[in-house]
This record gives C-alpha cells, structure tokens and sequence, in this order.
C-alpha cells in the first residue's frame, strides 16, 4: 500500500518535471524561431489565436502573428511590466493614456522612418488631420486608428403608449420637458426619468449650450467645468431632482438598473444608448406587449437650435516599442493590413461570404458573418478612415432593432452634430495628466449639485478647486495648442 | 468561500455542544429561548448567503429578457437551457476549466507534499538549528521582494506565460506548514517510539504513524489549497497573457469586467459584443460548482478531526 502511494508521489514528480521542460522548450523554441510577431492587444473576450481573423490575416499578409492579450483589470499595471521588462512585442494596440504614457517614457520607437520607408498604404489611409493625435515634439510614434465616423450614440426615448394616454407631445427644449415629466409623474405615478451616474449630461446638456467637454467660444477653448451656463444647467437638473422627476437613485444607478427599471415599467424616459437597444427593447416587449417607444427629438435650446456633441478623438493607437526586435517586419505587416482590398476584408470579410451590397450599403451574411468577423475590430491595426465608416455601419445592420435605432438616432442628429475641438489633439501633458482626475472631481460634484446636497450657489468653489488641482494648466496648454495650431 | 468555510468551522464545534444539549432533555426557559433566537439566527445567516445563489442559478435559466428587466427572483422566468449549452460549447470556458482543473489539482497534491515534508522535520524538537529553519521560513511569510523583482524571477526561470507558474511557487506555503507543523507537535512522542522499537525509520513512521494520524489536518490544508488555487485570479492575472492557460476565475473576472461600463467606454464595438447577463449567470454557476462538490467530501475530516485520540490510557 505505502509503496504504491511512493510510487504515485515519484510519477506525479516526474511528469511534474516533464511538465516543467515541455513549456518552457517551447516558449524557447518560439522566441528562437523568429518566424512569428508579437502582437498585444487589449482584452476581448475571445481567444485571439484561435479566432477566424487570426488566420485570415495570416493568410493575406503571409504573415503569422502570435496574439497576447492584455488583462481586462489592472491592463495598466501588467503593460508597465511588459515594459519594464523589456519584452520583445513587435506591435502594440494602445488606449490614449497608455500611449501617450509610454511614448513620453521612451518606451515607444518612432515611426516616421519606417512608415516613409515601408508605409505607402498607411500614409493614404490615414488622413493628415490625424496624425497630429499620434505625434510628440514633431515625432510620429504610433498610428493612430481612427474609428467608425462621427455618429450620434445616445437619445431620450419615451414610452410613447403612455404619451398617447396621456396625450403629451413630445418636448422640444427642457421647459417643455419639465412639463411632460410633471404630467407624466403626477397621472402615472412612476419615475419620469431615469438614468445612471456616469451619463449626466446628454442632450438636456446640449439645450443649455453644454455640449462637449471643449467648446471653442471666439476663438478660445473653454472646458465644460467653466462654461457659463453651467450653474443654469445644473439648477434645471436640481428642481427635477427635487420635484421627483428624475430619479431619485439616479447617482448609484449603474447602466444595467437603469434599463431594468426602464423595461419593467418603473420609468418612462430614458436615455437610451443604440448598442443597447435590442435588450432594451426586447425586454421591454416581454414585459409590456403593448408598450411602444419612441425617440425624442434632440432638444432645443433658446433659440430653438439642438446639438448633439460628439468625440471623434483617437481611441487606438498602434505603436511599435523600442524593444521590438522586427520592427521592419512589424511595419510592413501593418502596412500590408491596409492594402484597400485587405482593409475590406478585415473589416466586412469577402463580399458573397460575410457581406453582400445593397444599393450601395454594405449588408452581413448571417450567422457567416458573426461567426467569422466579431471580433474583427480587434485585430484592427489603424483603418481607412475614407472607407471605414461605411464598411462598419455593416456591424449595425446584422440585427433589425439595433439598425432601426441606430438609423433614428442618426436621423434627428443629421445637421446637428458638433464635434468636440479636442478632439483632434496630439497628446498634452496637462491634459494626459489630469483629464480623469479632473472629470470624476466635476462628476462628484455635479451629483451633488443635482441632488441639493450641495447648493448651485457654491459652484464657483468646486470649479477654484477644479483650476487648483490641474484645471488651469489643462486649460492653458489646450489653449496654447489651440491658438498656434 | 471564507465565509462558507468559517460557517463549516462553527458548525463543527458546534456538534459536541448540540449533542449534550439533547442528551440533557430541554434545558430552562431561558436556554430555550436562546436556542430558538439561534436557530432563527443562523437559518437567516444561511439564507443570506444562500438566496443569492439562487437568484444565479434562477438567472442562468431565465430567458435574457427577463433578466434585463430585473423581474428574476427565485425562479427561472422564460425557462431555458441554451445558456448552459453555449457556456459548454465556449472554448475559452473549456479551455480555462482545464487549466483550473490542472492547477488545482496539482498544485493541492504537490503542495499537501511538500509542506508537509517541510513541516514534519521542523516538528521535531531535536532538530538542530529548527529556531533558524523556522526564522528562514517565517521570514518569506512577512517579507517579499515585490511585484517586479518577482515577475522578473519568474522571467528568469522561464515560468512567465506557462500553467507552472500558477502553482510551482506557492508549492511550501507557510502559514500552512505552521498549521501542520503544529498539529504534528501535537501528537504523542510515545507513538514514534513504540514504532522506533518496533523498528521503523523515519520515512516509515512519516508514512506509517504521522500521517495517518493526521487526516484531519491534511484534509483541511488540502481543502485550503484547493480553493486558494481555484479561487486565484491574481498570479494569472500577471504572469498569463495567453487566453488557452487562463485559469477559470480570470476568465469569469475578466468577462464580468468586459461587460461594465466603465470598460465598455468609447468602445462601441465591444459594447456590440457583450456577453448577455443569463450567460455570466451560468459560466459563474459552473466554475463554483466543482469546488462545492468537494465540501461534502472533505465534511467527515472535519467532524472526525477534534475527536481523534491517539493514544489509549
């Protein structure tokens, strides 16, 4: 008996030490190789070497690319690792601050060289407003990859059966709004509005002149946090607050409690986001078959102009680190990635397979496309910003609610979209530095306003320690760059 | 878990108790008033802990719909099983319960091991330098060299993106080792002697006397180590880049993070993708299940443990 448990003990040892051999020859033998680059991306809940677009790439560019993922927790922290440790990643997909973070540390190799050399594909698809976003002291350090176009992606939606019982028209600017909130509280007894904490502003924002983080007033940045409507704002928001009409746990609400009160009937406005809207609106039928919605008209301001604000800044930027050991080879892949015919099928697949043309509209093959092309823009290593805009509105067209509100909402933003300043704006130390300090400072507050813990009038001392703790240097260099760029 | 484990604890010191209580009738008026505030007590104790498990696995059944809307309590609404179905068929789940069930399992038997190679020489009294070991050791427990200096090491010895590094470090741990250590004290010198005359060496009476003796403590210790390595995320978390070794629980952060909105932030086409709440529900369900099953197991160690008496007379 003792000796078999001896004997089970030495086996378990030994291919313990098999175990131990095996992974690291062929983490060895991989680095050895140097057939393959290495490419880290951000976390997306697949698996990266095994999915469709791994193998489609590597069969147009005929290169193979071993795919690491960055973790969807702490990515900051296990990124400075990698760094610091030298690791020899060939292509990095990088979020602002983290480019913007390793390219000042010098972490990053600059790219003019190399995409003079090799990048005749990059330099057509990328237009030259954008590169600034990607260059530090005249120096390109990465490509910047812009996304899907300038679209609205959130509106007031209404339960419409209610309206009709009610016989509300839909509001035009906040006066109006207030009106049909206090109808609909008084007959209906429920929640007018809900919401949740981290979207405040939206279009009641945009009604009283706030409608970006940046605004240029003649000729001068202006950030949110000074602008002078803003204590209007935030008293309109507060005498909803106070009379019931919004909701009253709309500061700890999260996005997922506010469609649940929505769909089950406990409110009847909400601002819904398009990329939710086949849960919400599924949900909603479940529960009321009768229910019907509708989209609100973005709202007007005093003179009866609506504005919906909009960021078309940079999110990605693909970055090649010093450590990088094929750089040459890195930048050609990337390249080679947005050869116009390699770009398309990236982004929608082959045409008969994943997506077919429909009077001049890009439409999915379903299931083919899903199967093969969601995690598609993972793999994106910059884009055609002349053509992708209109291959990826193929993505919203695979689900008919999410197309139909996806179209509504870009139908009553059409003429009214203002694109934030910044948004086209090469990384700026102050900014970098203190941008999401600052904005969860004036997000805090701005509850606090709203819900008269705080009364409107001491505004002017949350907006002193805005400037104190980074606000006026962020202001000041945006500036710098605004006026000489 | 903690809090399952410690409820298992209490209930273990608890049995004696409760089987005087029986064998001396009902006690006072006041005894059974307190009987009854605690049984009422630790009914609700247990229900807090249970309901929202039941709300999960209400949720992993119900239609997504339902669950969108919150109308989900105890009970499935809009009946399914496809959450179940698609969770089994997600390779990334399949892959990362394999490396959970690995690790898991290796790293419980090399570690009862070695801590307990560890632990059985420093038990004994006779050990020259054993204040020194134990310093040696203890040492490690309160002291380490840091994220970095670590990862580093790990790089070094090529650990860093391979399942051993999930269990080869952790292999002797400490705080384990004093516990085993100290329940090894706590048997009868005599007993090794008898086997001495008897004629038994050291590995006999280890494997022979020692052990056997101490089931209970090597049953809790292994159940230690089990959860601890299936409930780890964190070494992972920073050492794994490379989705087919993810171990289980890194896998269900990281799609409960995927899905939150800070995350999903500017991120358009991830928000197209998130993974419907009835589908976190179940791949949740079924990562835990497999180290409950275990708890019912390891049950009768537990009992059985404060009762073992040695030595006769």
């Amino acid at each position: 008996m003792k000796r078999k448990v001896g004997l089970t003990l030495l086996a378990l040892l030994l291919s313990l030490s098999m175990f131990g051999c095996s992974s690291d020859g062929s983490s060895s033998s991989g680095k050895g190789k140097n057939s393959g680059l290495r490419m880290l991306m951000p976390y997306s809940r697949f698996d990266p070497n095994k999915d469709f677009m791994a193998s489609y790439i590597q069969e147009k560019t005929g290169v193979q690319v071993n795919y690491e993922m960055l973790p969807a927790e702490n990515f900051d922290e296990k990124l400075n690792l990698l760094v610091a440790n030298k690791e020899p990643i060939d292509i990095m997909k990088l979020s602002s601050g983290q480019f913007y973070q390793l390219a000042s540390s010098g972490a990053l190799e600059p790219l003019d060289e190399l995409i003079d050399e090799h990048g005749d594909y990059i330099k057509s698809a990328i237009k030259d407003s954008t590169w600034g976003s990607a260059t530090i002291d005249g120096k390109i350090y990465a490509i910047p990859e812009a996304g899907s176009g300038a679209s609205a992606g959130e509106a007031l939606v209404v339960r419409q059966d209610w309206m009709d019982e009610l016989g509300l028209e839909a509001p035009k600017n906040p006066e109006e709004l207030y009106t049909v909130l206090k109808t609909i509280k008084e007959k209906k007894q429920i929640v007018p509005l809900t919401g949740a904490k981290d979207s405040i502003y939206g279009d009641i924002a945009s009604a009283f002149g706030i409608v970006n983080d940046w605004e240029d007033q003649n000729g001068k940045l202006v950030h949110k946090a000074e602008h002078p409507r803003m204590k209007e704002f935030l008293s309109y928001m507060n005498r909803l607050y106070e009379e019931g009409l919004i909701d009253q746990e709309m500061p700890i609400n999260t996005a997922a409690k506010a469609i649940e009160k929505f769909t089950s009937g406990k409110a009847a406005m909400y601002k819904l986001a398009w990329w939710n809207s086949t849960n919400t609106v599924n949900s909603l039928k479940q529960n009321f078959p009768d229910a019907k919605l509708s989209v609100i008209p973005y709202l007007q301001d005093a003179d009866g102009k609506a504005s919906v604000g909009i960021n078309t800044g940079i999110t990605w930027f693909i970055a090649i680190p010093k450590a990088s050991k094929h750089k040459e080879e890195a930048m050609k892949l990337l390249n080679a990635k947005l050869a116009p015919d390699v770009f398309k099928g990236l982004a929608i697949g082959d045409e008969g397979v994943h997506h077919e043309l429909k009077d001049g509209k890009y439409y999915p093959i379903l299931p083919k496309f899903n199967e093969d092309l969601t995690n598609g823009s993972s793999y994106m290593t910059g884009t055609d910003e002349h053509k992708y805009p209109e291959y990826w509105q193929a993505r919203v067209r695979k689900e008919p609610i999410l197309q139909s509100y996806f179209e509504a909402f870009q139908k009553e933003a059409e003429g009214h979209l203002v694109i934030d300043p910044m948004s086209l704006a090469p990384p700026i130390d102050a900014v970098n530095k203190n941008k999401l300090k600052l904005m969860k400072l004036l997000d805090d507050n701005v509850l606090k306003f709203i819900t008269g813990a705080e009364p409107v009038a001491n505004y002017d001392q949350v907006l002193e320690q805005w400037y104190a703790e980074g606000g006026k240097d962020m202001v000041k260099q945006a500036n710098d760059w605004y006026t000489n760029r | 878990m903690d809090t399952r484990l410690k409820q298992e604890q209490a209930s273990i010191r608890k049995t004696p108790a409760r089987k005087r209580s029986s064998s001396r009738d009902k006690g006072s008026l006041g005894e059974r008033l307190f009987q009854i505030f605690n049984i009422c007590f630790f009914i609700g104790m247990g229900l807090t802990t249970l309901i929202p498990f039941v709300n999960l696995i209400a949720k992993s059944f119900s239609s997504e719909a339902a669950v969108v809307s919150g109308s989900v309590n105890l009970f499935p609404i809009g009946f399914q099983i496809g959450t179940y179905r698609y969770v089994l068929q997600d390779i990334l789940f399949i892959q990362s319960f394999r490396t959970s069930v690995i690790v898991t399992v290796l790293g419980t038997l090399l570690g009862l091991l070695f801590t307990t190679l560890t632990a059985y020489p420093l038990s004994k009294l006779r050990l020259r330098g054993r204040k020194w070991f134990l310093l040696y050791f203890i040492f490690t427990m309160l002291f380490s060299g840091g994220l970095i200096p670590t990862y580093l090491l790990m790089q070094e010895l090529k650990l860093v993106n391979s399942i051993g590094v999930l269990f080869l470090p952790g292999m002797v741990n400490i705080f384990y080792l004093l516990l085993i250590k100290n329940y090894f004290e706590g048997l009868p010198e005599s007993l090794e002697e008898s086997a001495k005359i008897d004629g038994a060496g050291h590995l006999r009476i280890l494997v022979s006397i020692v052990l056997p003796l101490s089931l209970p403590v090597l049953a809790t210790i292994g159940l230690f180590f089990a959860v601890q390595y299936w409930n780890d995320y964190f070494a992972a978390m920073i050492y794994i880049s490379n989705p087919e070794i993810k171990p289980l629980q890194l896998f269900l952060k990281e799609m409960l993070v995927a899905s939150s909105n800070d995350f999903l932030k500017d991120r358009v086409d991830a928000a197209l993708n998130t993974t419907p709440q009835s589908i976190q529900a179940a791949s949740i369900l079924l990562a835990t299940l497999p180290i409950l099953l275990v708890y019912p197991f390891l049950q009768k160690y537990f009992v059985k443990g404060v009762l073992i008496g040695s030595v006769k007379g």
